[in-house]
């Protein structure tokens, strides 16, 4: 319904008159040339802008906020809470430009009649500028203009700010300190809604409701699910999910961060902290392979909740519900202290001490090349390279990867075989997009964010060749069996014709369909089918066509430091002293493995890996640590020590072979040697070595499986646990059963 | 009002008094500066020069009305005579339709703008100008011309009597109105509630299509236009025109933001007017008789015909046309008999729909009803539609009764209009009991000066008007309403 | 002279009474005094309990611990609680009848071998937490 082609065309056409859909900010448009910049005044002080620019962004361009509810940078305008009427001063001087003599032809007719002529105040979040307009943020007219919409807003609202979850950090409440009267002439009764429950995420109260509608729209065209909605009319206006069912969606965790009162809270975090008292700290995600970027608020040594951080080129403002809510998972099912197992075979927490000289004891009584190691999904890049230079200093190169990878023809050793090369924010800029074997919406949440809004605001056409998904926006099947991917390699498939049109083509590939048994087959065809699109397009070098998408976030920072993707190596030679870093992913058991196997086990979670180990050295999870994560795209960031926890890695010490390092830096220090796009932090290192890639790849001679490509994640209530921390949580049990049994099933505290 | 406000524009222009129209204001310097685009200037300049040509060459009029029959427009307006297409070729609609669609667009624009016909729908935007905003180079998009029918301003009932009774006046003037803007269709968009008035409408329409005056090739001069009646589902917020767009697409009926307009993005994201019904019917008389025809009723810039309807404590209430600019006091005598026990008993009368402030009888002594003298007045023409009240109402309760049925159409989209309307339905209900403070009454006038210009359409400068004209006028009664409470509230003590 | 000779006959009873020099010393270091009195009783432990009145009220009871109580080994280890609840109201001078003497009435809630204080040690009490614990440890299944 937003995608009307119609309208789309009409606002390119027009947009240098209008607002467009989407506001200038986050959709890249080619830069404009000067002359074409027009002048406004903002309280006297001139100002350059684009035309179609709106007043409220060349206010923000000299640094004047003008105060808004229902305005929202990244969402479309809705103009409705009035909050931002601004007083236009006449210019001195309109000329009509006459080469476009109609554009401004409309606005002249109307809108310069009323401002000029009656000094209305205008919305300044709708309102595009004309040349000379002065804004005047802050005269009489102005300032009474926002009184009397603040004192409205705050009629009905009510005064339980002293109870209310978003006290401390309210839009409402700031903004009636600022701009608000000082006292109350509504005696009247006020209006009262009735709550909804729209699942074990979102609190609702809806009495505080401002009406602003900031998450009905970021549900339908973010999240491009048309849940959330209006009904009613006039003071009875309300909004909700028109009948009682749960906001289903994997980002429906932002509308709590996009209403700016406390009508949408976190139920989670309900009643638990307020912002004043807890500490904020900058970090990564690792739940999945985007590194979304968080703030992690902790307080008394324990994470009360997590917030996005602003990333343009990650994750915008937004992050998945996994993210956000999955930190219970945290305090839970923890290993605390290092255990061993006894006699009987059982495990008992012991002291680091024996711990360790016992497992030096058992790493010297082997030979190095019997000692593997398998890390998993959420190991660091300093603790992978650490673990890397032991096993390398015992003599052993088992060191390998849960998640598989191709290995045949390039494998991992070209860089950009492995890397979302094209990037997450390089989506905004392609024209076709073909998804292989995944479902980003569930594998990468916010790289899907940003399909959908390529998809929404630039056109973008997306096919899928792999199980028949939904990916909140419409596209393309072509269908979910390898022979497709063959034909489209071949050049037979009709779809061929379509790819050869594009002129900024993306080809990503779902890892999930890598860790099959025909990979290495799977991925030439991929990189053949990509190097054709380059060819057709003819797009210069810079444009990557290729992608991997990964679901792991210790996967590209392992392939980077030269592990072994899939643990097939350690199947074909199985080892007498297994190292599992956080490995959970139950890609190996003891059944597999030698009677006499001895399984160290270092992890931050009793899930899979732990109860199968003879010994356990406790770890700490991503909020505990200074470390080192490398996204999809190659990207490498830091998470920061939000908790202090229980000791770090002390693999130094373990072997008796110490490593030569103690500290971080010394680790880093390591990291640079071996890697050092690893700690060139926020940034991306280019690959592009696809040609070479695509020449190796010709060598594979496997042949494609008949299975149809079937990405694990397939419905949404295959999202919320996917590793051991969500796992773990508590709140993402809860979603699983609101998601198959209905938001009622979940029982809730009788104060939420 | 609401039911046909074109541009909100003008609406204001009509609650402020302190008025002074440039773009058709005869030539002063400041109009001439201030609408300083060329385009506007060139524009409102042929206007002005067409319509001061037709006034030269006759002195100037003094006396406005009784209208002759002969130059009635409407002429089965009381549904005497046969509605259908045999009836209406007998009354001359259709005649020589083709003719005026071969003269071109410029012609029948220029016809319109001669005519000084200014929107009907109540903010009394120059239609010709409106028509002309249409005609700039295509970019692809098709164009459409939608049609307000739906007329649900209290006290207001000509387009329903025009399409019940004429419904090929207005089924015509689409066709004409559309060749103006290079439109490819209409949709008349008609009130749910008018149900015989849609059934009539869309025989009317079946027999245009049947008689090839409608569809391909319409009147055989080449044109293809397709005419749609869409039917809403009754709610007063989607006569504006952006909320009867959305209702038309089939969303929720809340007024869109502005710019961009509908002449650049309207219903299907496609230039669309929105014209009242009475504005298009009237288009294929003005094109046969003449633009300077129309121009020589009324007052210079208010000129034309108008269907008035009379309401409320008069003898004889009715829908009558009469010539644009005759005194008030006369309408009512001549055509609704006088007000209800004399003209003395008048109270107040609301001259144009519900949402314009009323005026007490020694305005309406002398008043002229045309968009200029109701607005020195301080109140406005809107869809002229008379409420006459007389002494035997209680004119606070009145007020309160319109204000509450803006509470219940307000659409809840933007807050002074959701939240400002309910809390002065609840202060106004107050006022009629008398339980409030003297000091309310100013609290109450801020309020609805809070609320107007600061909405998104016009709905709640028309929630406004009403209190500010009430206060205006009969701010005495309402303190001795309060003063009466007050001592009942002692004694009762 | 007569005085002299006394206090030469008491010291000679400080070693005869304890058993030697090598009491005397054991005495000593373990309790810090010398004293000698008449024994008035030992309880089933081997907890002695003295009495010499020409000593200052209060220090006239005493008691010298037995050297293993309970299964603890109380030779240097000693504790106030070793003493159980027949003997306390003798030793603190709530009676001056000794339990040999009069017995005390058997009575069900009496436990019949006296606990020692377990606090600061690793049985002791530990009043439990009200507040919710930020970190559940994983607790592994038994029998894996």
């Amino acid at each position: 319904m937003l995608r009307l082609p119609a309208v789309g065309r009409a606002l390119a056409g027009a947009s240098r008159s209008k607002v467009s859909l989407a506001t200038s900010s986050n959709v890249r448009t080619s830069v404009r040339a000067l002359s074409n910049m027009v002048e406004v005044f903002v309280d006297g002080k001139p100002v350059m802008v684009e035309p179609g620019t709106t007043v409220l962004q060349a206010c923000e361009k000299v640094g004047v906020q003008i105060p808004r509810f229902c305005y929202h940078e990244r969402l479309s305008v809705a103009g409705n809470c009035r909050m931002c009427l601004v007083e236009i001063e006449r210019a001195p001087k309109v000329t009509c430009s006459p080469k476009e003599p109609y554009g401004l032809w409309n606005l002249c007719a109307f809108t310069i009649l009323s401002i000029y002529f009656l000094h209305t105040p205008v919305a300044a979040c709708a309102m595009p500028v004309m040349k000379g307009w002065n804004i005047l943020t802050n005269s009489e007219k102005t300032r009474k203009a926002r009184e009397g919409v603040m004192e409205f807003l705050l009629a009905n609202h009510p005064l339980d700010c002293p109870i209310c979850d978003q006290g401390g950090e309210c839009d409402l409440q700031d903004q009636s300190l600022m701009f608000g009267s000082d006292r109350s002439r509504f005696t009247e009764g006020k209006r009262a809604v009735e709550d909804k429950n729209i699942g074990p995420l979102i609190k609702t109260i809806m009495t505080r409701c401002i009406q602003c509608t900031r998450c009905v729209r970021f549900a339908s065209e973010i999240a491009g699910v048309q849940d959330l909605g209006t009904t009613g009319r006039g003071n009875s206006m309300q909004i909700g999910t028109y009948v009682e069912k749960m906001f289903m969606s994997e980002l429906s965790g932002n509308v709590i961060d996009v209403c700016p009162v406390g009508a949408l809270t976190s139920k989670p975090y309900a009643f638990t902290a307020r912002p004043w008292e807890t500490r904020k700290t900058e970090s990564v995600d690792v739940l999945d392979a985007v590194g979304s970027n968080i703030v992690v608020s902790t307080r008394g040594g324990e994470v009360m909740r997590v917030l996005p951080r602003l990333n343009e080129d990650v994750n915008e403002e937004w992050i998945s519900d996994k993210t956000r809510f999955a930190y219970d998972g945290l305090k839970r099912q923890r290993l605390t202290q290092p255990m061993m197992k006894d006699a009987t075979g059982q495990l008992v927490p012991t002291f680091w001490e024996d711990v360790l000289t016992h497992v030096a004891g058992v790493l010297q009584s082997v030979q190095g090349s019997e000692v593997a190691a398998i890390v998993g999904g959420m190991a660091d890049a300093e603790s992978l390279v650490a673990l890397k230079d032991l096993l390398n200093k015992l003599d052993s190169e088992l060191l390998c990867t849960e998640e598989s990878f191709p290995v045949a023809g390039a494998g991992t050793d070209l860089r950009s075989n492995y890397l979302l090369n094209t990037r997450i924010a390089g989506i905004e800029e392609c024209d076709l997009l073909l998804l292989i074997g995944t479902n980003p919406r569930y594998e990468a949440p916010l790289f899907n964010a940003r399909i959908r809004k390529s998809w929404l605001h630039n056109e973008l056409q997306v096919s899928l060749v792999g199980h028949k998904v939904d990916l909140s926006y419409s596209y393309n099947h072509l269908g979910d069996s390898t022979r497709v991917l063959q034909e489209i390699a071949a050049g037979t498939h009709p779809y061929c014709q379509v790819l050869a049109q594009a002129k900024r083509p993306v080809v990503v590939v779902g890892s999930s369909c890598l860790q099959r048994a025909d990979s290495g087959a799977i991925f030439s065809a991929v990189s053949m089918i990509a190097k054709n699109a380059r060819i057709t397009s003819g797009v210069q070098d810079g444009w990557k066509v290729l992608n991997v998408l990964h679901r792991l976030a210790s996967q590209v920072a392992a392939l980077d430091l030269g592990y072994k993707p899939g643990i097939e190596a350690i199947r074909k030679n199985p080892p007498k002293v297994l190292f599992l870093l956080g490995a959970d992913a139950g890609c190996i058991t003891r059944t597999d493995l030698p009677k006499n196997c001895f399984i160290i086990y270092q992890g931050h979670h009793g899930d899979v890996g732990a109860p199968m180990a003879d010994i356990i050295l406790p770890g700490a999870a991503y909020t505990e640590k200074n470390a080192t994560y490398v996204n999809t795209e190659g990207r490498a960031q830091q998470t920061r020590v939000a908790v202090r926890a229980h000791a770090h890695v002390i693999r130094t010490a373990v072997a008796g072979a110490p490593l030569p390092y103690d500290t971080l830096e010394e680790v880093r220090k390591r990291l640079a040697e071996v890697a050092p796009n690893l700690i060139h932090y926020d940034d991306v290192e280019e690959a592009n070595f696809f040609q070479q890639a695509h020449e190796l790849s010709k060598a594979v001679s496997q042949s494609l499986l008949a299975d149809p490509l079937i990405p694990p994640q397939l419905s949404v209530k295959d999202f919320y646990m996917t590793d051991s921390i969500s796992r773990a949580s508590q709140t993402m049990a809860k979603c699983v059963k609101a998601v198959t049994e209905g938001a009622g099933a979940v029982e809730e505290p009788a104060i939420c | 009002m609401l039911s046909c406000v074109g541009c909100p524009v003008l609406s204001r222009v009509l609650s402020t008094g302190a008025f002074r129209f440039p773009a058709v204001a005869s030539g002063t310097a400041r109009a001439a500066a201030a609408a300083s685009t060329s385009i506007t200037t060139s524009s409102c300049m042929a206007l002005v020069r067409h319509n001061s040509t037709a006034q030269q060459d006759q002195p100037k009029k003094t006396k406005f009305g009784p209208l002759s029959d002969q130059d009635r427009i409407f002429t089965n307006l009381y549904g005497r005579h046969d509605w259908r297409l045999k009836g209406a070729l007998s009354r001359g609609d259709w005649y020589k339709t083709k003719e005026i669609l071969d003269k071109g667009v410029d012609w029948i624009l220029n016809e319109i703008k001669v005519s000084g016909l200014r929107g009907r729908g109540g903010a009394g935007f120059p239609t010709g100008m409106k028509w002309g905003f249409m005609n700039k180079p295509s970019d692809g998009r098709p164009k459409y011309l939608v049609v307000n029918a739906d007329e649900g301003e209290p006290g207001t009932c000509k387009d329903r009597e025009i399409m019940r009774h004429d419904p090929h006046k207005l089924v015509e003037g689409c066709l004409v109105a559309g060749r103006a803007m290079g439109a490819r269709a209409a949709y008349i968009y008609i009130r749910g509630e008018f149900y015989n008035e849609s059934s009539n409408l869309q025989v009317a329409i079946n027999e245009a299509y049947g008689a090839g005056l409608i569809g391909k090739n319409a009147c055989g001069s080449g044109y293809d236009f397709d005419v749609f009646v869409v039917r809403g589902a009754g709610a007063y917020i989607c006569g504006e025109e952006t909320a009867l767009i959305e209702s038309i697409e089939g969303k929720q009926g809340k007024p869109r933001l502005k710019p961009p307009f509908p002449a650049d993005v309207g219903v299907f994201g496609c230039p669309t007017t929105v014209a009242n019904v009475e504005t298009v019917s009237v288009a294929p008389t003005i094109c046969r008789r003449g633009g300077t025809w129309f121009a020589s009723f009324g007052r210079e810039r208010n000129s034309g015909t108008k269907l008035f309807n009379i309401s409320g404590h008069v003898n004889h209430p009715c829908t009558v046309e009469e010539e644009m600019s005759i005194p008030m006091k006369e309408l009512i005598e001549r055509h609704a008999g006088g007000v209800r026990g004399g003209w003395e008993n008048l109270l107040c009368v609301i001259p144009g729909g519900s949402s314009t402030p009323l005026i007490p009888r020694h305005v309406c002594e002398d008043v002229m009803m045309d968009f200029d003298a109701l607005i020195q007045a301080q109140s406005g023409l809107g869809t002229a539609a008379l409420i006459v009240m007389d002494k035997s109402t209680d004119v606070i309760r009145a007020i309160a009764r319109l204000i509450e049925f803006y509470k219940h159409e307000s659409c809840g989209q933007c807050t002074p209009c959701r939240e400002g309307v309910d809390w002065m339905n609840n202060m106004m209900w107050r006022f009629v009991k008398g339980d409030a403070r003297e000091a309310e009454i100013d609290m109450i006038w801020e309020l609805s000066k809070q609320i107007e210009g600061h909405t998104i359409c016009a709905l709640g400068d028309g929630a406004a008007w009403p209190v500010q004209g009430l206060i205006r006028h009969f701010r005495p009664i309402m303190e001795s309403r309060i003063a009466q409470f007050q001592q009942k509230q002692q004694a009762r003590v | 002279m007569a005085e002299y000779v006394n206090v030469l006959r008491r010291a000679v009873s400080q070693i005869t009474g304890h058993g030697g020099v090598r009491g005397l010393f054991l005495q000593f270091f373990r309790v810090n005094d010398m004293k000698t009195g008449a024994l008035v009783g030992i309880d089933k432990y081997g907890n002695k309990y003295y009495e010499d009145n020409r000593y200052f009220f209060g220090r006239h009871r005493w008691v010298i611990y037995t050297t293993e109580m309970n299964g603890k080994r109380t030779l240097w280890d000693v504790d106030g609680s070793m003493v159980p609840p027949e003997w306390h109201r003798w030793l603190h001078c709530m009676t001056d009848d000794p339990p040999t003497t009069h017995p005390p009435e058997p009575k069900k809630f009496l436990a019949k071998v006296h606990q020692i204080n377990v606090s600061g040690t690793k049985d002791c009490y530990v009043p439990y937490s009200t507040t919710p614990k930020k970190i559940h440890e994983w607790v592994p299944k038994v029998g894996q």
